[in-house]
This record gives structure tokens, C-alpha cells and sequence, in this order.
């Protein structure tokens, strides 16, 4: 059995999306070779071997706030939502700014959205009111940008940098 | 070559297999079928043939030439067929796991190039429903759907047009029909009153399409109703099953937000036909015309997808994802409808695996693909499909195909739908909002915004009311299944 990482529901290995919550499941494939696509930082070991393939196997995958170092892992899925959750409101984004301040940084409750696939990693801005840059341009909602590793991507006014690289 | 099983199913052994398996699958089955043993009719025979195959496949020479004979015996068989057939996987290998499993295969069906390019004659039934809320602009649009498709019938088409409310009547025969101002006339008769007894349409519909019943055209039946039956939903699932049986399809249109979706569901399915959802009587017209339409462009009518899948596996659902989105069932044979002439039919089938021991190969399922090919004189040859695929320790680190993984999302999409609903039934009004919230939240990620804001409304409405409307419930179901379309997904 496999272990749905949003809601914690059993599934049979093979089912590609959560039957309680369509997260979908990423597991016998892993997000796989994301990282080779995304430019990674490639950190070769002593020895010259190639780094290893798959963020399953030990690689870091995530946001990291500029302000203050915090890390945000993006681990388990291919996409998430970023924004905040406010009090009891329904929609809630995977993953929650609130303890970065999102409110005063003027992030929207369902801001943007990060997708993993084969072509590489994208955001996506959700008609969001303060809007997103990436490296410091405004880039028009709706429309799936290419990330590429160590880009600065701002959501308001709050600055994170996409990080991929496998873990020392 | 002769005709009947290859010997490798003869011996059950795999393609792939080593000499040691063949040796040992030989010696089980020469065990088993020995003449000084066994004395059952034809168990002599299939002794000698396993013998055969024996001596054939533990030869390596030998196995090779057979190799070459036996892919081009089927190669030739595959190009005679009325058919083409890919399969897609959603894994490339399984894995050797004592628990169950689930694994996903995407079908695509297509005419052979050679099939005959004509439009064939259409047996259609027109079965409208005219109880008294169908008055006004629903039956306006109606009659004038109705106008617009007789004038673009040719001679050799039979329409006939039903209507119902208490019971059914032939309002205009086919006959009738070929003459503009008796149609015309006979149309501007229809009057409104009563209430929706579908088996009644549905028989009368039926009756009419059996008196001009066609091998070489097609057979269909549009049901247009925007009430619900009560009481006689067996039997119009009965005359359902009759139509499947007999190559009619049927393709049911609900207007409104009072008309049982369900039933609607589960009678096309059952004939491999569709489901069409119109909130306004204006889109009336347009769809009767685009029903219309692509029932020109059919090649092969009664399109089935036949055979059985192995012992270890288990279908447990399946979506038709084109030409309409449409859930089917989960047993074989599965109707599938008609066979567009330049399109495709595509089926995602998800079945489950158990348990599977050492082994390093499984015959997941052994399909025949038929249908009746149209036009005079066309005899339609089935296409044979075998699905395999290797099992390992080895997990597949690919991943898996884009076009299953984007159906299924969507597909999920519309289950989560399909749950909350069933919750709101059983009173988890607050279980289902949620996943209504849930639903939502995905969609808007999928820039949805008005089906995401239905879903909200419908959220609400459960956490105030503890119930769905009719309206959302429409809405959301069609609502995500059209997201299968392939305008949506991208896909031709």
C-alpha cells in the first residue's frame, strides 16, 4: 500500500491519484528526473560519479526565503499551490505563507502555483492582486513560466529562491 | 500456420521464455495429457501437438524460424482487421508484490484506412418528451432541432419522431417525414400536458427503429427529456440492454435541472452512447445538430471491446474519453458506441492486480475488438489484442505517460464530485462540503473559475441547507466530465 501525503489514505501501489483528495501520487516514479531538466546545481561527488538521479534518493527540492533562510521542501507531489490560509476560509493552498507574514506581504489566499513535469518546472500566477515576478519580472496570470534553478521568485512582496540540488 | 493457438500458449509459457521454463512447462503438460493416462476426447491430439511445439521451441534454429512465422501470421491478421488498436501502460513493468496493485491502460481504437468512406443510412428515433414543463421555449426549440435535422435526412434515412408525456405517440412516421409540409404540420401538433413516462417514449422509439432496422446504416435513438420517470426506470434500462443487444444506440439530453441525470447516465452507457447536459433550451438546436452530424461520419456501429482479463486481475472501472466523455461499466463485453471515420474511440481502463508471485511476465488481458463495419456487403473482420507486460523487483522510475496521467486527473477530478455528492446523500452533509472545498480549490488551480465557484455555492449550501440543488449537482457532474473534452486537455 501506498500513502496519499496530503490526507493520508491508503491506496494500492500503482494509483496515480488520491481517491479521497485527487492528490496525485507520485511514488514508484518519482518526480524522477525534474531535477536534470531544471539545470540542477550538479554537485559531483569525490569520487566523479554523476549525481544521482531522482529526488527521492536524498535530493533537496524546495523554496527558500530570502529574508530568512527558512526552506520550504516541495517533496511528494507534482504540483502545489502556494498562498495563505486564512481563518476559515475554505480554499487552503499546499503550501501555507502565513508564517512568513503572508498577509502583510501582500500574498493572495491562492497566489501561485508550482508544477513539476517532464518539460521541467513551472509557476503559475492564480490571478493573484499583487501579482508574481520571477527575477524581478511581472509575468502575466495564467500563464506557466519555466523556473530555473536559483530563481528569485516574488509572490507581493515576498522573495523566495527555487533550490534544487541533492543533499550533502 | 495452423489456425488455433500458438504454441506458446499451448505450453503457457511466455514469448520470452528460457529453455528451462519451456522444459518444465513440457513436462507438466506431457505429464498431464499422456495416452497411457489419460483417455479424454482430443487429449491424444493435443498430446501430439505439445510434443510438436516441445521439439519446435527447445530447438533454438527451429524457434527462431518459428518466431518469424508466427509474428508475421499475426501481423497479417492485425492488417486484415476492420481495426487498429494501441494500448498505452501506465507502468512498463509491474512489480512482484504480494499485494495487490493498480495499473492503468489507455486504449485507442481507430478505423482501418480501407474501410468503406460513405455515409451511411441513418435509422433514427427523435423520443421528446412533451409533459407540461416542456412548454414554451423547450418545445419551441424542439420542433425547430427537429426541422433543421429532416432537412438535412437523405431518401435512404428513416426518422421517426415519438413524443411523451403520460403515454407515447408516432407523431411522424418516416415516411411523413420525407415530405417537408406534412412534417412541418405534423410537428406543429405537439402540444404539452402531461407528465415524463420515459419507458413509454423509449418503447414506441424502439418499436419504430426495429420496423426500418438496418445492417448497413445505423441505428439511434435521442431521447430529450427534462423531467424525471418514476417507476419505470427497470424497464427502460431493460429496453437499454434490448438496444445494446440489437446495435442501437442511445444518446439522452436533459434540459434543465429537474431531469434524472442518473437514468440519463446509465442508459447511454449501456448502449455506448452519451449524455448531453444543456442548462438553456437555446443550445438545443446546435446539439441535436452535432449529434446529427457526427453520426454521417460513423464507419462502425456496435463497437465492443470483448474477451476477458486474466484470472489475477480484476477491471474495476473504466471512462470512455473520446469521442465524449462518458463513464462505462466494469464488466466485458463493454459497448462503446460508434466508430468515427476520421476520429478515434479511447477507453481508460483501470483494473487491479493481485498478488503475484516470481514470475517475469503477465497476460493482463486477452481482448477482441469487433463491430459492424457499415456499407453493403462489408464483412468486418475483429481485431485479436493481447496486453502483456513484464514483472520485476525493479520499480519503473519512468514516468508514466502524459496523456494517462492528465485523463486521470481530471477523471479524479470528477470522482471527488461523484463522492460528495453520494456523502450529501447519506447526510455527511459536512464530509461532503469539505470535499466540495477540496474540489474547488483544485479546480481554481486548473483556472476554472465558474465551476470552482459552483462548487463553493454548492459547498455553502450544504453546510447551511445539509443539501445539494439540483441545479449544482448538473452542473458540477457535466462540469467535470467536460473537462475531458479534448479542446480542454489539448489533446487532437
Amino acid at each position: 500500500m501506498i500513502e496519499c501525503p496530503t490526507c493520508r489514505h491508503q491506496e494500492f501501489v500503482g494509483t496515480l491519484y488520491c481517491s479521497e483528495c485527487a492528490t496525485r501520487l507520485v511514488h514508484t516514479a518519482p518526480i524522477g528526473s525534474v531535477d536534470e531538466l531544471i539545470e540542477t546545481e550538479a554537485i559531483v561527488g569525490d569520487d566523479g560519479l554523476p549525481t544521482t538521479r531522482g529526488l527521492a534518493v536524498g535530493a533537496l527540492f524546495g523554496l527558500r526565503l530570502l529574508e530568512t533562510g527558512d526552506m520550504v521542501s516541495l517533496v511528494g507531489r507534482d504540483n502545489f499551490t502556494l498562498g495563505r490560509a486564512g481563518g476559515g476560509q475554505a480554499i487552503v493552498p499546499d503550501v501555507d505563507l502565513d508564517a512568513f507574514g503572508a498577509q502583510d506581504q501582500g500574498i493572495s489566499r491562492l497566489h501561485a502555483e508550482i508544477r513539476l513535469d517532464k518539460e521541467g518546472v513551472h509557476v503559475v500566477d492564480l490571478d493573484s492582486v499583487n501579482g508574481t515576478l520571477i527575477n524581478g519580472k511581472r509575468i502575466e496570470p495564467q500563464q506557466p513560466r519555466r523556473l530555473r534553478n536559483k530563481d528569485i521568485i516574488q509572490l507581493g512582496r515576498l522573495r523566495l529562491q527555487l533550490i534544487s540540488r541533492l543533499r550533502s | 500456420m495452423t489456425q488455433g493457438l500458438d504454441f506458446y500458449t499451448l505450453l503457457g509459457v511466455p514469448r520470452s521464455a528460457s529453455v528451462k521454463e519451456i522444459r518444465r512447462a513440457y513436462r507438466e503438460a506431457a505429464l498431464r495429457l499422456h495416452p497411457d493416462k489419460n483417455t479424454g476426447p482430443g487429449d491424444t491430439e493435443l498430446f501430439l501437438k505439445v510434443n510438436k511445439a516441445y521439439e519446435i521451441l527447445s530447438d533454438m534454429d527451429q524457434r527462431a524460424a518459428y518466431d518469424q512465422d508466427l509474428a508475421s501470421h499475426e501481423a497479417v491478421l492485425v492488417t486484415r482487421s476492420s481495426f487498429k488498436a494501441t494500448v498505452v501502460q501506465s507502468r512498463r513493468r509491474l512489480l512482484q508484490l504480494d499485494e495487490p496493485q493498480v495499473h492503468y491502460l489507455l486504449l485507442d481504437i481507430e478505423p482501418n484506412a480501407d474501410l468503406p468512406a460513405i455515409r451511411p443510412p441513418i435509422n433514427l428515433a427523435l423520443v421528446l418528451d412533451r409533459s407540461t414543463s416542456m412548454r414554451g421555449a423547450r418545445l419551441d426549440q424542439l420542433r425547430s432541432a427537429v426541422l433543421k435535422i429532416l432537412q438535412e435526412t437523405s431518401r435512404e434515412d428513416s426518422t421517426s419522431i415519438v413524443t411523451f408525456s403520460d403515454r407515447a405517440e408516432l407523431v411522424v412516421s418516416p415516411d411523413q417525414a420525407r415530405e417537408m409540409s406534412v412534417a412541418r404540420a405534423r410537428l406543429s401538433l405537439i402540444q404539452a400536458g402531461g407528465g415524463t413516462e420515459i419507458g413509454q417514449g423509449l418503447r414506441t422509439g424502439l418499436n419504430e427503429l426495429e420496423k426500418y432496422l438496418s445492417r448497413e446504416g445505423i441505428n439511434h435513438l435521442i431521447l430529450f427529456t427534462d423531467g424525471r420517470t418514476y417507476g419505470d426506470e427497470n424497464e427502460c434500462l431493460e429496453i437499454a440492454d434490448y438496444c445494446a443487444e440489437h446495435g442501437i444506440t442511445i444518446h439522452s439530453v436533459g434540459i434543465g435541472n429537474d431531469f434524472s441525470d442518473r437514468l440519463l447516465d446509465d442508459l447511454a452507457s449501456r448502449t455506448g452512447g452519451s449524455t448531453a447536459f444543456l442548462d438553456t433550451p437555446q443550445a438545443i438546436v446546435s446539439v441535436m445538430e452535432g449529434i446529427h452530424e457526427s453520426l454521417g461520419r460513423t464507419v462502425a456501429t456496435r463497437l465492443r471491446l470483448e474477451g476477458a482479463v486474466a484470472q489475477q486481475v480484476d477491471l474495476r472501472s473504466s471512462f470512455r474519453l473520446l469521442p465524449e466523455p462518458m463513464p462505462m461499466g466494469d464488466s466485458l463485453p463493454m459497448h462503446l458506441g460508434n466508430l468515427p471515420r476520421d476520429g478515434v474511440v479511447r477507453v481508460l481502463l483501470e483494473i487491479v492486480i493481485h498478488p503475484i508471485g516470481k514470475i517475469t511476465e503477465l497476460l493482463l488481458a486477452h481482448f477482441t475488438i469487433d463491430g459492424d463495419v457499415l456499407g453493403v456487403g462489408s464483412e468486418s473482420v475483429a481485431l485479436p489484442l493481447q496486453v502483456r507486460i513484464p514483472v520485476s523487483t525493479e520499480p519503473d522510475t519512468e514516468p508514466p505517460a502524459e496523456q494517462i496521467t492528465a485523463a486521470l486527473g481530471q477523471i479524479s477530478l470528477y470522482r471527488l464530485q461523484e463522492k460528495a455528492r453520494h456523502e450529501a446523500e447519506l447526510g455527511q452533509s459536512a464530509q461532503a462540503a469539505r470535499r466540495l472545498e477540496n474540489l474547488a480549490t483544485q479546480l481554481l488551480a486548473n483556472g476554472e473559475r465558474e465551476l470552482a465557484k459552483a462548487a463553493l455555492n454548492e459547498a455553502d449550501r450544504l453546510v447551511h441547507s445539509r443539501r445539494l440543488s439540483n441545479e449544482g449537482e448538473k452542473v458540477l457532474k457535466y462540469g467535470t466530465r467536460a473537462l475531458l473534452l479534448p479542446a480542454r486537455t489539448g489533446d487532437s
